[in-house]
């Protein structure tokens, strides 16, 4: 895989993801849905898994989520969402993580239960560990203190929020893997790379928009 | 070694299955459905929390209520730059700050604590419980 092209690729699926958390994660939640398991079971599991079935490299899904995270820094407000942040960048480590044992071919998810059981494991764990990793973090990058005893409190609460994200990443793992088929290196470098830039730019042009309007509001 | 991943995957998903099923039913078990807010060991309404304190808003967060400050000042806990405040939601969700964060924090009516000078994960849904620690 070409580099230039991978970094592109970086870019692209991170772009889009901080697009889905800055844009499509506020009307989730203002509509009162969870939307911090759609959010991970759909947008971040499913551009994760996507990218990995395309571009068949790792790391690049650490890469995409440090995109996203920063994307999610634009907001307005951005001292106060740096908790989102923090965890979507920990749900790139995190995916990176399980996944690291696997081929990058994926030859492993040919069954069914096997494409069910990882898209529910990558996104339960992706969930809690991005809820707990940003519960220590979120105090410390805000100067405030962090007291274990909160945390360990909620730890029921936050196992079994992670259960809908899962059933959600059960889904949407075996749709992507429909694609397994397609292979990026057969687009032309052009039309990669203008298709790249045009998506890339749209999903910042979105959110900038977005955290203008608001902060003019 | 794709032989063991065969059963091990499907075997984890199990197992958190069982986890997160366990985890939900303790939750449920265990939600807190109070109509009132304890308040150092006094349980106050939401009307007389109102009463007692006085309004502040973030008008850039878009949030109104009554200041957290004030209404510890007003119950009357002693030296109260001195304590830590812990802040217990009904899902068990909780959050410990320092008097200076009470300084710039409010209590919507619908029992929501927001701090204008922390990140979002310290705000607090359907507040059951202010502890001084």
């Amino acid at each position: 895989m070409d580099k230039k092209k991978l970094f592109v690729g970086i870019i692209v699926f991170g772009s889009l993801w901080g697009f889905a958390e800055c844009i499509i994660g506020p009307v989730l939640d203002d509509a009162g849905l969870p939307s911090g398991a759609f959010m991970t079971g759909v947008f971040a599991i499913g551009l994760m898994t996507i990218s990995r079935m395309l571009y068949k490299q790792r790391g690049m899904q650490l890469g995409m989520g440090i995109v996203a995270g920063a994307l999610r820094m634009f907001n307005p407000l951005s001292g106060y969402v740096i908790c989102s942040a923090i965890a979507i960048a920990a749900e790139g480590i995190i995916f990176e993580f399980i996944w690291y044992s696997m081929s990058l071919d994926l030859k492993e998810l040919k069954t069914y239960t096997m494409k069910i059981s990882t898209g529910f494991i990558s996104a339960y764990f992706c969930y809690i560990g991005g809820y707990i990793i940003t519960q220590i973090l979120t105090p410390l990058a805000a100067s405030a203190n962090f007291y274990v005893g909160n945390l360990i409190v909620f730890i029921p609460q936050i196992l079994s929020r992670g259960l809908l994200a899962a059933l959600i990443g059960g889904v949407t793992v075996p749709l992507v893997l429909i694609l397994k088929d397609f292979e990026i290196n057969s687009i032309k470098d052009k039309l990669y790379y203008s298709t790249a830039a045009a998506v890339s730019v749209l999903c910042w042009f979105f959110i900038i928009t977005n955290a203008l309007l608001l902060i003019g509001s | 070694m794709i032989m063991d991943k065969k059963k091990l995957i499907p075997a984890v998903s199990i197992i958190i299955l069982l986890i997160g099923s366990a985890s939900s039913i303790y939750v449920y078990a265990t939600q807190i459905g109070e109509s009132t807010i304890s308040l150092n060991g006094q349980k106050y309404s939401i009307d007389q929390l109102f009463f007692i304190a006085e309004p502040r808003s973030f008008d850039s967060l878009n949030f109104s209520g009554i200041s957290l400050d004030d209404l510890i000042l007003k119950v009357g806990i002693g030296f109260p730059n001195r304590q830590d405040y812990t802040i217990v939601g009904a899902d068990g969700y909780q959050k410990t700050v320092v008097w200076e964060n009470m300084e710039n924090g409010l209590l919507t009516y619908e029992k929501m604590v927001v701090f204008s000078d922390l990140p979002k994960s310290f705000r607090v849904k359907d507040v059951v419980k202010i502890e001084v620690i």
